[in-house]
C-alpha cells in the first residue's frame, strides 16, 4: 500500500535534532527534553499506527512510499523511497520505542551535564539515520543511514572528547567501521552491475550466479562484521563503553549493532544463492559467540561485561542467520534489544548511583541500597542466561535449534549434484553455542552477584542511592518486555495452546525471508531434550556463578585453572596487542616511512623547495646580465654582432 | 694603389676604436665623441662603395651612398645636439658626468 507519511518517522527525529543542536543551547532544559522526547514518542505513535495498518494477507504486505527521486547518473536511478514491513516495523518500533525508554532514562542520567543539548542533539540524529537504515528501500539509503548511525556513533562515544582515551575510542570506533563499510559499499556496486539497480525489491528477485552472490554477499557480511561487531572487527564495540551509558544502550546493545543482521535478513534471498557466505556468517558468528564469552567471563568492568556479553550475543543472531533461520535471527535481534537495554541502562543506574564507579570488585550488596535496579537487572539476568524459559531462553534456543537442525551447509554450490557435503557444521555450531550459553550464564550470574549481592565492597565515602524515577521508569518497561518477549519466540505447539501463535515471530513473519536452501532438516534430537539441555545449561551457569555472592575470587574451578589463563582472558586475550603488532605498527611505520622519504624528501625537498631553488639558481645566474650597466650591454651586443658577423661572413 | 679594401680596413678600425670607447669608458662626453667616431667610420664605408662599387651600374645611382652620408651627418648633428644637452642636464643636477653614476633606475 503506498503511504504519504511514512517519512515522517525518521523526519521528525531528525527535525528533532536540528532544533536541540541549533536552539539548544539557549532553551530552557524543560523545553530541550519535550523537543527531545517528543520526537520520538511522536515517532514512535506514527509507527505504531503504520504498524496496525499493515495488511494481513495478500501478496503485498508492506507499506511504502516513494519520498522523491533522489538522483540519476546514466543507468543509476536512485529514489528515496520507505518500505515498512513485518520485518522493518517491528525494528522501527523498538527504535523508537526503546529509543523513546533510553531518552527519558538520559534526561535523568545526563541531567547535570553541561553539553546535554549536544547529547539529545546527536541521539535524535541517530534515530533518524537508523530508521533511514531500516526503512530505505534501496541500498543507497540504507548505506546513508548505515555511515549515519556509524557517524553518530562515534560522536557519542567521543562525547566527553575532553577525555583523550574516550576521544581515542570514538576514532578506533570510527575506523575500525571504516574497513566494514568499504566491504558494504564494494558489495553494492557489485549488486549493481550485476543487476542494474539499487531497489531492495529488484535485488532480492534477481538470480545470481555463485561468483557474484558470494562475492557481493562476501563483502557484504564484511560490512555487517565491521557495524554488528563480529571476529574479525569487533574490537571497537568494548571500547565504545567510553560514551555515556544510555548510548551503550541504544546504540551499541539495541540497535545500531544489529543492523548488520537487519541487512542480511533484509537481503536473505541474495544470501541464500551464496552457501558458502552463509556458512561462514554462521562460523563467524558462532566462534565470535564463544569467544567474546570468555573474555566476558573475566572483565571486572561492569560495562566491559556487558559489552563482551553483546558481541557473543550479536554473535548468536549472526549463527541464527547463517544457518538460513533468517527468523530465528531477528527474533534473537528483537529480544536482545529489550534485555541489553535493561542490563545497560541497570549497569547506567549503579555506576550513576557509585558516583562513576564501575568496577565490580568495588561494588557489592547494592541490592540493599538500589532494590529498583537489582530487581530489574535481575529479570534480565534471567532473560539473557536462560534459566527460566522467558525471552531470551526462547530465542536462544531456537537459534541453537535452527542450528542443530540446519541443512543449509549440505551444499558448497548452487546445483546439488556437484555438492560437498558438510552436515557436520551444524551439530558442530550447536555444541559450540550450547557452550557459550553455559559461559553466558556463568557471566551474567558472576556480573549480578558480583554487583548486587554479598556486602558492599566500595569505599566508605561513596553512599550508594537508588535513581530518580524517571531512570528507574524505563527500567520497568524494559523489564517487563524482557518478559513477554518471549511470546515472540515460543515454541510452535506450546503457543497454539496458549493461542498466542499469531504473536509467534516464525508465523508472523511467514513468507518475508527466503529459504535456505539445501535438503531436508535433520532431526538429531527432539526438542524437548534440547530445551531441557539449555535448561540445565542456564541452571548450571547460575550454581557455577554462587561463589560470586561471597567474594570476588570466584569458585574453585574457576581459580584453579591456570594463571596464564585467567591472565590472558582479563586482558582480553590480546586481540588488541595482536592487531597493533600485525596492523597498527607495521601501519604507524610505513606511514612514517612515507612521511619521511616521500613527503619530507621528494614532495618536500625535491618538488618544493627544489623548484624554488632552481629558480634562485638560475635568476643568481640571469642577474648578472641585467645589472642596468647600459656599457656592459653595449659591449655584449658588439660581442655578439661581431661573432654573427664571423659567422656569417667567413 | 690604394683600394676597397684599405677604406674597409680604416673603417672597421674607426669602428672598433668608437665601440671600444662607448664600451669602455665612462666619461658620458667620450662616449658621445665615440659614437661620432662610429658614425663616421660607418660614413666611410658607404663612400668607400660609392667609389669601388661591386656591380656596375648608371653614375646616378652610385649617389645614393653619398646621400646616405649626408643624412648620417645631419642625424649625427642632431644627435649630439640632444646628447650633448642631456650630458650638460645631468652635469647640473649630478655635478658628473661618470656614466656609472646614473644608476637610479637600479634595484
Amino acid at each position: 500500500m503506498e503511504q504519504g507519511w511514512l517519512h515522517l518517522i525518521p523526519l521528525l527525529p531528525l527535525c528533532g535534532a536540528v532544533i536541540c543542536g541549533l536552539l539548544g543551547k539557549k532553551l530552557p532544559r524543560h523545553w530541550l527534553f519535550t523537543v527531545a522526547l517528543g520526537v520520538i514518542f511522536l515517532s514512535f505513535l506514527l509507527g505504531v499506527t503504520a504498524f496496525r495498518m499493515l495488511p494481513d494477507s495478500g501478496s503485498a504486505r508492506f507499506l511504502h512510499e516513494t519520498v522523491y527521486q533522489w538522483f540519476a547518473a546514466g543507468s543509476l536511478n536512485v529514489t528515496l523511497g520507505l518500505t515498512l514491513d513485518r520485518l522493518s516495523g517491528s525494528l522501527v518500533l523498538v527504535i523508537t520505542g526503546v529509543g523513546f525508554l533510553i531518552h527519558l532514562y538520559s534526561a535523568g542520567y545526563m541531567e547535570h551535564d553541561a553539553s546535554v543539548h549536544r547529547y539529545f542533539a546527536y541521539l535524535n540524529l541517530f534515530v533518524a539515520a537508523m530508521l533511514l537504515l531500516v526503512l530505505g528501500d534501496n541500498l543507497v539509503a540504507m548505506f546513508v543511514g548505515w555511515e549515519g548511525v556509524g557517524l553518530c556513533s562515534y560522536l557519542l562515544i567521543g562525547f566527553w572528547f575532553e577525555d583523550d582515551a574516550k576521544a581515542s575510542a570514538g576514532k578506533k570506533a570510527f575506523i575500525t567501521n571504516r574497513v566494514g563499510d568499504f566491504g558494504f559499499l564494494i558489495g553494492m556496486f557489485v549488486l549493481f552491475q550485476a543487476v542494474g539497480s539499487v531497489q531492495i525489491s529488484d535485488l532480492n528477485a534477481a538470480v545470481y550466479t555463485l561468483p557474484v552472490a558470494s562475492l557481493a554477499c562476501g563483502l557484504l557480511f564484511l560490512g555487517a562484521t565491521g557495524k554488528s561487531a563480529q571476529l574479525p572487527l569487533y574490537i571497537w564495540l568494548p571500547d565504545a563503553m567510553a560514551g555515556p551509558t544510555p548510548v551503550s544502550a541504544l546504540i551499541h546493545a539495541a540497535t545500531m549493532v544489529t543492523a548488520g543482521v537487519y541487512m542480511i535478513a533484509r537481503l536473505s534471498p541474495i544470501f541464500v544463492q551464496a552457501p558458502g557466505i552463509l556458512m561462514l556468517v554462521a562460523i563467524v558468528g558462532g566462534v565470535t559467540a564463544l569467544w567474546s564469552a570468555l573474555i566476558a567471563t573475566s572483565q571486572n568492568d561492569i560495562k566491559k561485561v556487558l559489552a563482551y556479553s553483546t558481541v557473543s550475543q550479536l554473535g548468536y543472531m549472526f549463527l541464527g542467520v547463517g544457518v538460513g533461520a533468517f527468523f530465528a535471527g531477528t527474533e534473537h535481534l528483537l529480544t536482545h534489544a529489550f534485555f541489553k537495554a535493561c542490563l545497560f541502562l541497570g549497569s547506567g543506574a549503579v555506576i550513576h548511583g557509585l558516583a562513576g564507579e564501575q568496577d565490580m570488585r568495588k561494588m557489592g550488596g547494592l541490592k540493599k541500597y538500589m532494590p529498583h535496579t537489582a530487581l530489574t537487572f535481575f529479570v534480565a539476568t534471567i532473560a539473557i542466561s536462560g534459566i527460566v524459559p522467558i525471552s531470551g531462553f526462547f530465542s536462544k534456543d531456537e537459534v541453537l535449534g535452527q542450528a542443530l537442525r540446519t541443512s543449509a551447509f549440505s551444499f558448497l554450490t548452487l546445483t546439488p549434484t556437484s555438492s560437498i557435503h558438510l552436515s557436520f557444521v551444524g551439530p558442530a555450531l550447536y555444541v559450540m553455542g550450547t557452550f557459550t550459553a553455559l559461559l553466558t550464564s556463568f557471566y551474567m550470574w558472576r556480573c549480578y552477584f558480583m554487583t548486587f549481592e554479598g556486602s558492599y565492597r566500595g569505599p566508605a565515602e561513596v553512599h550508594p542511592h537508588e535513581s530518580p524515577a524517571v531512570m528507574t521508569v524505563p527500567l520497568y518497561v524494559l523489564a517487563f518486555l524482557s518478559i513477554v518477549g518471549g511470546v515472540l519466540a515460543l515454541p510452535e505447539n506450546l503457543a497454539e495452546h496458549l493461542h498466542l501463535s499469531r504473536f509467534s515471530w516464525e508465523v508472523f513473519t511467514e513468507g518475508l525471508f527466503a529459504k535456505a536452501r539445501g535438503g531436508e532438516a535433520h532431526h538429531y534430537l527432539p526438542e524437548v531434550v534440547t530445551y531441557g539441555i539449555a535448561l540445565a545449561i542456564g541452571w548450571l551457569g547460575w550454581f557455577g556463578a554462587q561463589a560470586y555472592k561471597k567474594g570476588v575470587e570466584g569458585p574453585a574451578f574457576w581459580t584453579k585453572l591456570p594463571a596464564g589463563m585467567h591472565r590472558a582472558l582479563e586482558n582480553k586475550l590480546y586481540v588488541d596487542e595482536f592487531y597493533g603488532f600485525l596492523i597498527i605498527r607495521p601501519l604507524w611505520a610505513f606511514a612514517r616511512g612515507t612521511w619521511r622519504i616521500v613527503d619530507v624528501m621528494i614532495i618536500d625537498g625535491l618538488f618544493v623547495n627544489g623548484a624554488a631553488q632552481v629558480v634562485a639558481f638560475v635568476g643568481e645566474l640571469a642577474r648578472r646580465f641585467q645589472n642596468g650597466d647600459v656599457q656592459r650591454y653595449a659591449a655584449v651586443t658588439a660581442a655578439g654582432v661581431a661573432f654573427l658577423v664571423y659567422v656569417f661572413l667567413r | 694603389m690604394v683600394g676597397p679594401v684599405h677604406y674597409l680596413v680604416l673603417a672597421a678600425i674607426l669602428f672598433a676604436l668608437g665601440a671600444a670607447g662607448v664600451v669602455l669608458r665612462r666619461n658620458a662626453l667620450i662616449i658621445l665623441m665615440s659614437i661620432e667616431l662610429m658614425l663616421n667610420a660607418v660614413n666611410l664605408t658607404f663612400l668607400a662603395f660609392s667609389r669601388f662599387p661591386l656591380v656596375v651600374r648608371p653614375a646616378a645611382a652610385l649617389m645614393t651612398g653619398h646621400a646616405a652620408v649626408f643624412f648620417v651627418i645631419a642625424v649625427a648633428a642632431a644627435e649630439a645636439a640632444v646628447g650633448l644637452a642631456i650630458v650638460i642636464a645631468a652635469f647640473r643636477s649630478r655635478t658628473s658626468v661618470n656614466a656609472d653614476e646614473f644608476d637610479t633606475l637600479k634595484l
